[in-house]
């Protein structure tokens, strides 16, 4: 008998088998998989974030020089809450869509000019503090303020970077 | 001799049914564990956010002129809605595009649909734009389903300037004082405002604090006008009235001062005027100069002079002599960026939340 382009019986049961254990591998396999909106939560609280600081920093009239977000930096006052309550207001302003609940932790860093010009960090505010559990985007926004920073020898303009977390509770 | 070559043997159809049912199960389950990842979200969150982005930052289309400066029977001509005072400074709103954008002449969802949501889908929508100082909430759309696509942006609404001005003003610039011998001699009077449009555009560059008469309303209020009434001293006569002879508005190129319109559309004592000049006045004037009105003088960024002329009558109604509101000795009001004349453009926070599905 020619057998000539036959396919056996066990050859067919030998592919199928081949086939469920590779489905059952990939499927047993540890996998992480996100869904396809995970990132529109992140990107509407960047955003928001992102809004908060640029009105923080535009002043409310031509007759005022400085924006509020730069004043709190030059006079260290954010310790006093008006950061926090400026910023907490912002968010958290009033409007339907997703519960408001968002929390922030912010600080700013600068050129540790001109000592060694590593990067150091000031404290600013924070509504709670990081367990690090939290799923916390990071917004920032460079300002320039007039301010003699630690190390600097003299009152002048300088450039900080402030960077805020945030994250719904 | 029986050929057998091209037959398929029975051992062949059952080993390839096996291999297809097989498959066919393993592509079915592998299909089924993805099930849960899907989002029917993704598109109209895009949407909104897109709409987000269009409101906030853009000032729309046409540009000049304005898209809100565009009739009802004009409004096939705007092509895009942006709510943005201008390209330079995203995040800083209109009022006077926020009010034309929520404008009822707009048809809900047709007329946004084609200008600021765009795409072939009929997407329904919310918008809504919330002044967070004065707590006012405009709004268009419909009213939200469970599920939608969903943005807030913060932003600025840019406030309109405008100049009140009363007694010690008048005072402290000389504005009663006419430079004759006798400053209770003269019977017409004239009160003159200029309105420097190359100084407003060159003295404040950025747009968000920019006083610009051809693309905002200005306001500008005479105020207690009887204080600078004085006809005889003493007693002051109080039988004598004043009459609003009329408003020329005075467009200056080069050295030349030509007569570009004559205003009829002031308030008086708080309402508008219907008749024709002269209006007897009481005690204040408005004077609401819009856009519109503004650009069919075509002063562009010229110079431009509103003189207001005054009568003094008594109560004959013959003219009475006296000193009155007059600064043709002391020098034009000046609209500028200055806080003491002006009260400039202030930035009130706002909130934009756009809805889709």
């Amino acid at each position: 008998m020619n057998e000539r382009g036959q396919l056996y019986t066990i050859e067919g049961v030998a592919a199928g088998l081949i086939m469920l254990l590779t489905a059952y591998m990939i499927v047993g396999a540890t996998t992480v998989y996100t869904p396809g909106d995970a990132h529109i939560s992140d990107m509407q609280l960047e955003v928001l974030g992102s809004d908060a600081l640029t009105m923080m920093d535009t002043p409310a009239n031509s007759t005022v020089a400085e924006s509020p977000l730069r004043q709190m930096i030059e006079n260290d006052s954010y310790g006093g809450g008006q950061f926090k309550s400026m910023f907490m207001n912002y968010t958290n302003a009033s409007g339907y869509g997703p519960v408001h609940n968002i929390q922030f932790s912010a600080n700013y860093s600068y050129v540790n000019y001109p000592v060694d010009n590593s990067i150091q960090t000031g404290w600013i505010n924070s509504s709670r503090s990081l367990t690090g559990g939290e799923h916390a985007v990071r917004v920032t926004k460079w300002v320039i303020v007039y301010k003699q920073l630690p190390g600097d020898t003299k009152i002048e303009n300088r450039a900080v970077l402030v960077e805020v977390l945030l994250w719904r509770d | 001799m029986h050929d057998e070559a091209g037959n398929l043997s029975l051992d062949f159809l059952v080993g390839f049914t096996i291999f297809l049912l097989a498959f066919i199960w393993v592509a079915t389950m592998v299909s089924g564990i993805m099930v849960n990842l899907q989002s029917s979200h993704i598109d109209y969150d895009a949407v909104a956010y897109r709409t987000g982005v269009i409101l906030v930052e853009d000032p729309g289309w046409p540009a000049s002129p304005a898209w809100e400066l565009y009739g009802d029977n004009q409004k096939f001509s705007i092509s895009r809605f942006g709510l943005a005072v201008s390209k330079e400074s995203p995040g800083i709103l209109s009022q006077d595009k926020i009010n034309r954008f929520f404008c009822t002449s707009f048809i809900y969802p047709d007329d946004y649909q084609s200008r600021v949501i765009f795409g072939k889908y009929p997407y329904r929508f919310n918008i809504s734009v919330t002044d967070l100082t004065t707590l006012r909430n405009q709004s268009v759309g419909d009213v939200l389903p469970d599920e939608y696509g969903y943005i807030r942006r913060l932003a600025k609404i840019k406030t309109d300037s405008n100049a009140t001005i009363g007694p010690s003003y008048y005072i402290a610039h000389n504005y009663n004082n006419t430079g004759t011998p006798s400053d209770f001699n003269v019977t017409q009077h004239q009160f003159s405002i200029l309105i420097n449009g190359t100084r407003l555009l060159g003295d404040q560059r950025n747009p968000a604090y920019q006083i610009d008469p051809n693309t905002e309303p200005i306001m500008i209020n005479l105020t207690n006008l009887n204080s600078t009434l004085w006809v005889k001293r003493p007693p002051v006569n109080p039988a004598t009235k004043i009459s609003l002879t009329g408003i020329n508005v005075y467009v200056q190129h080069g050295n030349t001062l030509s007569l570009a319109n004559t205003w009829k559309i002031p308030y008086i004592d708080g309402k508008s005027v219907s008749q024709v000049p002269p209006w007897p006045v009481i005690d204040n004037i408005s004077l609401m100069i819009d856009p519109y009105n503004f650009s069919i003088m075509s002063a562009g960024y010229s110079n431009v002079y509103f003189n207001l002329t005054f009568n003094l009558m008594n109560n004959a109604g013959t003219s009475a002599n006296g000193s009155f509101l007059n600064n043709t000795f002391s020098g034009p009001f000046d609209y500028n960026y200055n806080g003491a004349n002006v009260t400039q453009p202030q930035l009130d926070d706002a909130v934009v939340e756009v809805a889709a599905w």
